[in-house]
Formats: C-alpha cells, structure tokens, sequence
C-alpha cells in the first residue's frame, strides 16, 4: 500500500495528526489504566469471607440501664433463637468480617516480646461459633461447651485456648502443626499464655482492605477464635444462621421474637451478611461504575472526533479524490487510502500514547494503597481495540469519499 | 460590534447544528466530570470554619509504645488517654478547652408511639459549643457548674427533638436515656458542617451527633466509648484501671486566640510531657503537636485517595475532549475561509475576524457551561447515589458554579485560539479566485 | 481509437431532465490530435468527462482502442482509464502535500507498478517535460507553467494511448501556453493521441482536426485531417473552413 505518500502527506499539515493523535494517546492512557484500576477492586471484592455468606445475618440488642443483666440475655436469647424452625444455628458474637468495626490485638510467639509478631482479628464465639459463621474446621478441634467463659466489662482475661485460621497458623509457625502451640494475644507478659486448639480453613478481618501489618499484605487472613461471650456495655450480639432460602422471612421472625421477649432493650443492626459485604465495598463499586462511565465517554468522544475530523478532511479533499479517481483509483482503493491514512495517525497516537499510560500508572502508584504498575498486556489489548474503534470511526467518511464521482476533477466548482 | 459578532456566532453555528451539537457536548461532558469530581475534591478539603479555624486547635500527645511507633509512618496517636485529658482541663491554660468523645445510648421516649432508638451523641465540656458554634435553636449550653457536677442535663439535636418533641421548646423537658433521666437544657438548629472535623477518627463524613450531654457524666455512668478505643498495653481489669490506662479514647480540642497563646501552649505540653516522663509515661522521644483545623484535616488524609484519583482522571477527560473541541472548530473555521477571505477584501482586519471567531468559540463554551453545569448536578446526584454517606460534600456551591462557567468560557476560548488564528491567516485574494 | 455512435446523456434531477449530449458521434482514429471547441454549456466538459470514462452515459454506444464501454463496472472502467488514458486538466489538479515525485507517482501506484518500475517511468517522464531537477520540489514552489508540465509528466508516466486535456492553458500566461503547446504537438508527434478541449480558438488552430459543439451536438465535424498549421503567425489563413469563433 502507498504508505510512504501517505505518511509524507501527513507530515506536511501536521496538525490532523497532532490532534487525533494526542486524543488517542490520552484515551488509550486513560482507558488501559481505568481498565487494570475495575480489575483489581473486582478481585478485591471478590475475596471470600469465609463464611456462608448467603444464609447469614447480624442482629443485636442494647439494653437499658445498667441493671440490664448481659449474661442472662445471652443465655435466654440463644435458646430463644436456636430453638427456631429455619435455623441452623446461632453463636453469640462481636462482629463479622466486612463489618469495618471489631478488635484486633497483637500476636506474640512469647510472653516477654518487646513487639507483637503480628497482629490478628478477634472473634468472641461460643462452640457453635464454627457452625454459625459455616466455617470449616481443618486441624484440631472445636471448643467444648466448658471452655466458653464470659467476659465482665472492663476485665482483661482471656481464655487459655483458642483458634486461628490457617493463614495465621502458617505465619505463626510456619510449615509446622499449629495444634497445641502456645501463643500471646493478652500483651501482658505476666498473664498466661493462650494454646491453639483448633486451625479453621479461613475467616477474614473486618477490615479487609486497610489491615496491613508492617506491610504484610495477608493481614485480612489473620483471624482468631475466642471462646468467650463478650458483651459491650449492655450491647449483645449475634449471628444467626438459616436453611437454605430461608433467611430473608427469619430475619423480619427474629427481631419480633427478640423484641417481644425483653422489653427493656432495643433490637437493632438486623443486617445480612450480603448486605455488609455490600457497603464494605460500596466505594470500590463507586470507582468501578464512575471509571466505566468515564471509559464510555471517552471512547464515544473520540469516535465521533475522528467521524468529524475525517468527514471534513473528505469535503476539503474532494477534487483531489476525483482526480486519484481520474488518474486510475477504484474506490476501493480511495477507502484503503483512507483507512490506512487513520491507521496511520492512530499508530502515531498509540506510541505516544504508550509513554503516557506508564506515566499515569506511576502517578496512580503514588495515590493508591495497593501500588501496583500496570501489566504490560493491557498496552496490546488497547492498542488492538483503538485501531479498530479509529477504523469503524473514519469508515462512514471513507466511505463518502470513495463516492465522489471522478468526474469532479474537471467540474470547475 | 460585540452585538454583531454574537448574531454573526449564531448564524454561524445554527448553519451546522450536528457540529455544534457534538462541540458543545463535548465540552459539557468534559466539564461535567471535572466540577464533579473537584466539588467534592473541594468540599472535603475545605476550610469546614473559616472563621475559627485558626483558633482551634487539636492536641496530639505521643504516649505510645517505647518499641514501636502508633503506625507505620511513625506518628503519634490521634487520640489521648483518659488521664492526660484530664489533666489537661485541669490545668486550663487555654482560652477555652473541650475533652470529648463518641457515646451512644438507647432514648426511652416517654410518647409510646415513638419506639426506643439508638441515638449517637457526644460526651463533651461545655466550652465545646462556644468553641465550635453549633447554632442553637431554644435554650444554650449548660455551664461550667453542670460539668463539675456531672449535671444530668442534655442538648438536643433538631432532628431528635422532631423525634421526641414534634419540634416544639422543649427546655426543661424531661429525656429518659439508658434508664436515667437527663434534663433539656439546649436544642440545636440545623447544622451540617461539611466534614465532621471535630472528630475525624470515628467517621468524617458521618452526620452530627443526636445529642450532646456533660463528659463527666458520662465517665461517672461509665459509659464507653463508640469510637476506637486502642490500647499499646493491656489494661487492667474494671472501669477506673480503664480511666488509669494507656488506652487513647478521647479527643482534645484547644481555642488559643493569639500567637502568643499558640507559643504559650506548646510549651505547656512540652513542660508536662517531660513531668510524665518523670513518673515513667511517654517513654517515646518528645512527640507532641498543636494542629490548628486545616492542618488537621490535611494530616488525617480526609480527602480519600479514589477522590483524589477521579480529579485527575476528570481532568485528562477534559483536556481530550478540548482537543477533540479545537478539531472541530479547526474544521469549521476552515471551511469558513471564504467568507473570511471575502469579509477581509470588504475591509476587516485581522484583529477584528480574530475576535469575531473567538467570540464564536467562546459561545460554544457558555452554552458547553450551561449544559455542563446542569449536568454536574445529576453528576453529583449519582455521586450521592453511589457514596450515600457523600450527602454534605456532594453538593455545588456558588464558587463552583462560578467555577464551572469560567472553566468552560475559558476551555473553549483556548480550544479556538488554534483554529481562529489559523482561519484569520487566509490571504484574501487567493479565497476569492478559485472556490 | 476512439469511437462515439448516438451517445446520449441525461441528468435527471427532480424535477428538470437536462440533454447534455443528444445523438453524439465522433469518431477519433489513432494519432490524431483532435481539438473539441465550443461555448460554455455546450456540453464539452460531458463529453470530456464520458470519453475519458469519467462519467456514465445514457444511451449510445462507445467504443475506445476496440474495447466496448458500455455497461463497464466502475472499478473496470478506473483500471482502463489508469491503463490507457491520461488526463490533463485546467487547473493542473496535482495534489498540494505531496512532492512532484509523489504526485506523478500516483496513477502508477495503481497501475500496481513496482518500486524500480514506477521511479524508472517517473524520472523518464519528468525528463521528458524537463523537470527532473525539481523532483522534490512541491507544486507550490513552482510556477503555473511547470506546474502544468508536472500534471503532463504525470499523464505520461504510464505510457497512455490517449491524451485528454481540459483547457490545459486556461490557467496560464501567453509565454507557458506556447510551452506547453508545443510539448503537447511534441507528444503527438511521437504516436500518442490527443483530445483537447478548449474555447480558444488560436489553440484549436494548432490541432490537426477540429470539432466544434453546441447544445449537445456537434455541428461542425471535420472527418478530413487538415495540415497542421506552422503557428500563431498565420492568423487569417484560418478563418472561414473551421468555422465558428467562439
């Protein structure tokens, strides 16, 4: 094909190739890096919990006064709630992964460290905390309905056995059987020290996107079980777990029974899990929908930039299309001059427009939690994408322009 | 002549209305994105005080860990324990003082049509509200004597006293909380400051408490904190070892209302970081700080990075669909070469075809503006609809109204400097000989 | 070489129905330099434009070098045109972003020459209309004259069997008009025909035949080849057998 002609043309009115050039440069930065930015909230959204996500809910309940006696709600609530047909199960609790609100302590290997190992996820389960949750017991055991204990306001002791999930087991003690090692979530070296009883398959933070410790990018993995019902003033909380479709009618269920069982308390925060996981992520949703509205438009303005440009470069170059007809030119020929012609200056764009989709990922790095810089295989994938969006873009002129009769070289007008 | 040029610009764009339309929307998208994005890039990181914020200050103390620092950067907490605020009102070497923190209780209304809710408030002196100046619809805030009695006295909300009052006076009336009876003796207006900036720790972007009540109340009645609560070394077990740990809980705000005061002030803490030192506390290296409003908001990063990122993206949005503007006007123009050729041979000059065309393309810039403000509206809306807890920020105020009309005339005036430029160098004669 | 028999052509817009050409006959035989005059209107450009395969014609028939265009696609009636004509218009038409090399290049690109091909054929004709210097050059660096000189060394390039040239001196001074005649009676000489279609009489005097048409129709058709004149000098001697001035 006449690619020298071509290209030498271009350079000689500069400023067609300057324009769409640069707007494909700009797109292709902006579109490739939007691109990898949905795809990694996508795979942070789509880390499991852990749980059983579609069957469960929260709900709790503050009671009035200090009188309000925590230990026997405990009691009187769980029976109320197990005992309810469509439910499986229910574990008093603190908080659920995604919740953005729970406790974390450090982890130490012994007493006297001066610094924590890591840092861990508290959960305050009873035994049928594991059931409740749906989570998945892979070493050890569960806790027994002996070791439960409850926790007064404002008291520091805690329980001599617990569980952790398998990621923390393999940070803890790595390639080793976690099982009956020794560790210190108390951070007080004279308190003694709590023993693993029990690895589960996995449970996440509530905060899975800001837990980093020390840089340790596994930190939402590291989760520990502690049986112990723990009430917050006189707030108690549970999790409750239903058969298979049956959660939506037992959620309405529960708070009736609970509200009607005790009047001296408020029941409230009846939330699905599904739910929760909803709004933890509802910021990465939002970056998501508003990149893909951005992408969007940016790809139909620059289409319709090329469909403009070129349908008037076609008008301005009318006789001398007539005259390549003139001189011998199918018009098939006159619509690969054109196509090569957009080809051309999209190649010249997409070079540029290399150079600037590395320089907006550095920049990105500097403005984002997770840096990360762009795969190269988003550049390819754009690029093919852009030649042929610039290509379905100028067919319609190019098209118009291997219309123009050949007779136009010797009209006058 | 500016009269001419108008009619002329719209004779002249009516002539083509598919490349009007698509310039003018071009812009209008463009814009739309950007004034969305840097409204709420621009309410967030907003002075939420102008008036005060140089006054008010937030009082960091480093009491943490000897062995490693609060977090990763290696700053000091951004909550005091109980202890230090203490002793910090105690000494009262500020203008005004106010230690607080985040309390929620169950309201038992007294109406039984009104079922019992959860209501979120804020433990906190009296000095908080001349500090802060929450407008008060009935009544004011209790006094220093309330606080030093641990006074059961409330302030209210406009929506709680909608709620438990139907919005009537309701001083002197009587509140039911967490089984205590509380007497009001305040009830606020309408107030939504932008960012919650007295308390960024526990929610920025959170509405404003439901009810404010005395802190010294609330520590007597125990009540715990409803934001963090974090603690380098355990502490005992029971309510007063809570009060004589090292937990950070609380937040301390300071009114100094001179320079001399600021320099005053921070020798003060100073002086006392040392004295604990003495009795064995603040075992790290002397790490304290006076962050007046803004420098606080800047120091907590309130502004989220994503916010950050769309500025940017918006703004490259922008800048293509200016270049894609300049095209356009660049392809109108010339085909317009005639008529320029033909208005020079009957006596224009340069200047004058140079304003004539700048005008035009600064009337596709309003109407783009236009267009482009009315679709920064919806832009925010959806914002509003994605982030609902955006409500305060996500909002234009005249400034950026403003903004967003001089954006636009001045985006598509820069879009046509190339083209009228270009277009105005036809020599005459040669328009005229041959079509 | 070129044969028209009872050409007919119609534009047909809503509502009026123009006769451009009606009951048209010519008939050019190889090497003939045959001039076409006429006054405006009178359907010169048409018959320009059909014979160069330019234009479709409505009805008729029309032969050129022995091939029958009637009924011809239009991408077989582009590779005819490319292969055996070369056309010359009034105002030169080359094209303004390429070089002189570039632009006569262009109709051998589609000829589907090869590089050492078409650049062989490119410097021979641009020597040939003594232009080789400016290779480089670009149309607006040079004058009315060499411009028009390029178009022909562009005409030439793909060795055409017939030459059709619109007013090829319209544009220019009395000076390069007499250049390019000569260039053009040049041409013929060594065997290619020539259509020119001109309204200046002067230049019509220079052709071996003349043919004059009005409204469509030509009226004053000239089957014998007449002896070219020496030149402008003999300004009376021609006037009475050609017919008509313009």
């Amino acid at each position: 094909m006449e690619i020298r002609p071509i290209l030498s043309a271009l350079m000689r009115s500069k400023v067609a190739l300057i324009l769409i050039g640069l707007q494909i440069a700009l797109t292709l930065a902006i579109v490739c890096n939007a691109l990898f930015i949905i795809r990694q909230r996508m795979d942070t959204m789509g880390r499991p919990s852990g749980m059983d996500e579609a069957n469960t809910f929260t709900v709790a309940s503050f009671g009035f006064g200090d009188s309000f006696n925590t230990k026997n709600a405990f009691t009187e609530d769980l029976a109320l709630l197990r005992g309810l047909p469509g439910v499986k199960d229910v574990s008093p609790m603190n908080t659920v992964p995604m919740s953005q609100s729970g406790w974390s302590e450090g982890v130490s290997l012994k007493a006297d460290q001066k610094t924590a190992t890591t840092s861990t996820a508290i959960y305050f389960v009873d035994e049928h905390g594991l059931d409740a949750y749906g989570l998945r017991l892979v070493a050890g055991r569960n806790f027994k309905p002996e070791e439960i204990t409850v926790r007064d306001a404002r008291s520091s002791d805690w329980p001599p056995v617990l569980m952790v999930t398998r990621a923390l087991a393999e940070k803890l003690f790595p390639g080793e059987d976690a099982v009956g090692k020794q560790i210190n979530i108390s951070g007080d070296p004279s308190k003694p020290m709590q023993t693993i009883i029990g690895v589960i398959d996995a449970l996440q933070v509530p905060w899975p996107e800001s837990f980093i410790v020390n840089g340790d990018h596994n930190a939402p993995s590291y989760s520990t079980l502690v049986p112990q019902m723990t009430p917050y003033g006189t707030r108690t909380a549970y999790l409750v777990r239903t058969e298979p479709g049956r959660r939506d009618e037992l959620m309405k269920t529960v708070e009736q029974k609970l509200t009607d069982s005790n009047h001296s308390r408020i029941v409230r925060n009846i939330k699905s899990i599904e739910a929760i996981r909803a709004e933890c992520y509802r910021e990465d949703r939002a970056m998501m929908i508003i990149l893909l509205t951005v992408i969007v438009c940016l790809l139909t303005i620059t289409a319709l930039g090329i469909v403009g440009m070129a349908s008037f470069w076609v008008t301005q170059r009318t006789k001398q299309i007539g005259t390549r007809r003139a001189l011998g030119a199918t018009r098939g020929a006159i619509l690969r001059y054109f196509l090569t012609e957009n080809f051309l200056i999209t190649s010249g764009g997409l070079a540029l427009g290399a150079l600037l989709t590395y320089g907006l990922s550095f920049w990105l790095m500097a403005h984002q939690q997770e840096a990360k810089l762009l795969p190269w295989h988003y550049v390819p994938v754009g690029f093919v994408s852009l030649w042929a969006l610039g290509q379905l873009a100028v067919l319609g002129p190019a098209t118009r322009a291997s219309r123009v009769p050949p007779a136009v070289a010797t009209r006058s007008v | 002549m500016f009269a001419y040029y108008i009619e002329l610009g719209l004779r002249s764009l009516k002539r083509n209305p598919v490349l009007t339309a698509l310039m003018v929307l071009g812009i209008a998208l463009g814009i739309a994105a950007s004034m969305t994005s840097l409204t709420l890039f621009h309410m967030m990181g907003s002075d939420p005080i102008p008036s005060k914020s140089t006054k008010l200050h937030y009082v960091q103390l480093d009491t943490w860990d000897p062995n490693q620092p609060f977090d990763e950067e290696g700053n000091a907490p951004d909550q005091v324990t109980y202890r230090d605020a203490q002793a910090l009102m105690e000494a009262g070497k500020a203008d005004r003082q106010a230690a607080m923190y985040k309390v929620s209780y169950p309201i038992q209304p007294e109406n039984p049509e009104v079922k019992p809710f959860l209501a979120l408030g804020r433990a906190t002196y009296s000095d908080f509200f001349p500090m802060f100046e929450p407008p008060f619809r009935y009544g004011g805030a209790w006094d220093h004597g309330q606080d030093s009695q641990h006074g059961r006295v409330v302030v209210l909300s406009k929506a709680t006293n909608e709620k438990l009052f139907g919005g009537a006076d309701s001083v002197g009336k009587r509140v039911r909380m967490n089984d205590v009876d509380y007497t009001v003796v305040g009830v606020l207006d309408e107030w939504r400051p932008r960012v919650k900036f007295y308390d960024l720790t526990n929610g920025s972007l959170n509405d404003p408490e439901e009810f404010y009540m005395p802190y010294t109340t609330a520590i007597e009645l125990k009540a715990n904190a409803s934001g963090n609560n974090q603690c380098w070394k355990p502490s005992a077990s029971g309510w007063d070892a809570y009060l004589a740990s090292e937990c950070v809980w609380q937040q301390f705000w300071v009114e100094l209302d001179s320079p001399a005061k600021l320099a005053e002030y921070r020798a003060f803490l100073d002086n006392y970081a040392n004295e604990q030192k003495k009795l064995g506390r603040f075992q790290r290296p002397l790490n304290n700080h006076l962050y007046d409003v803004r420098e606080w908001l800047e120091n907590q990063k309130v502004v989220p990075k994503d916010v950050q990122i769309q500025v940017g993206l918006s703004f490259a949005f922008l800048l293509v669909c200016l270049i894609n503007t300049v095209g356009l006007l660049l392809a109108k123009f010339t085909r317009k070469s005639g008529e320029i050729g033909l208005r020079r041979a009957l006596g224009a000059s340069k200047p004058q075809l140079f304003a004539q065309h700048l005008i035009e393309a600064g009337m596709v810039g309003v109407t783009g503006g236009v267009l482009g403000l009315v679709l920064t509206f919806g832009g925010l809306a959806m914002t509003r609809m994605l982030y609902d807890y955006y409500g305060n920020v996500a909002r234009l105020d005249f400034s950026m109204v403003a903004t967003t009309i001089l954006l636009s005339i001045f985006a598509a005036v820069l879009a046509g400097v190339y083209p009228t430029w270009r277009a105005c160098q036809v020599a005459p004669a040669a328009q005229l000989k041959t079509q | 070489m070129l044969k028209m028999s009872h050409l007919s052509k119609v534009y047909r817009t809503h509502m009026v129905e123009t006769h451009a050409l009606r009951d048209f006959s010519i008939h050019v035989r190889d090497g003939e330099f045959v001039a076409v005059t006429g006054p405006s209107g009178s359907g010169k450009t048409t018959f320009l434009n059909i014979a160069g395969l330019l234009e479709d014609f409505t009805g008729g028939e029309f032969w050129l070098d022995g091939v029958d265009v009637r009924g011809m696609g239009d991408d077989a009636r582009s590779r005819l045109r490319n292969e055996k004509i070369g056309f010359i218009f009034q105002s030169f038409n080359l094209i303004p972003d390429l070089n002189i090399f570039d632009n006569v290049d262009v109709p051998l690109r589609y000829r589907g020459f090869g590089g050492a091909e078409r650049r062989k054929r490119i410097e021979e004709s641009l020597t040939r209309v003594g232009l080789a210097s400016r290779m480089k050059h670009y149309p607006s660096e040079l004058s009315g004259g060499q411009q028009q000189r390029v178009a022909i060394a562009r005409a030439l390039a793909g060795s055409p069997r017939l030459l059709m040239a619109d007013e090829p001196t319209g544009n220019l001074d009395s000076l390069m008009a007499r250049g390019v005649m000569e260039l053009l009676e040049d041409i013929n000489r060594q065997g290619t025909t020539i259509i020119m279609v001109t309204h200046d009489p002067e230049l019509a005097a220079r052709a071996q035949r003349n043919v004059h048409i009005i409204d469509g129709q030509v009226t004053d058709f000239d089957e014998e080849p007449k002896l070219r004149k020496p030149g402008f000098e003999n300004r009376d001697s021609r006037l009475g057998k050609e017919g008509v001035l313009a």
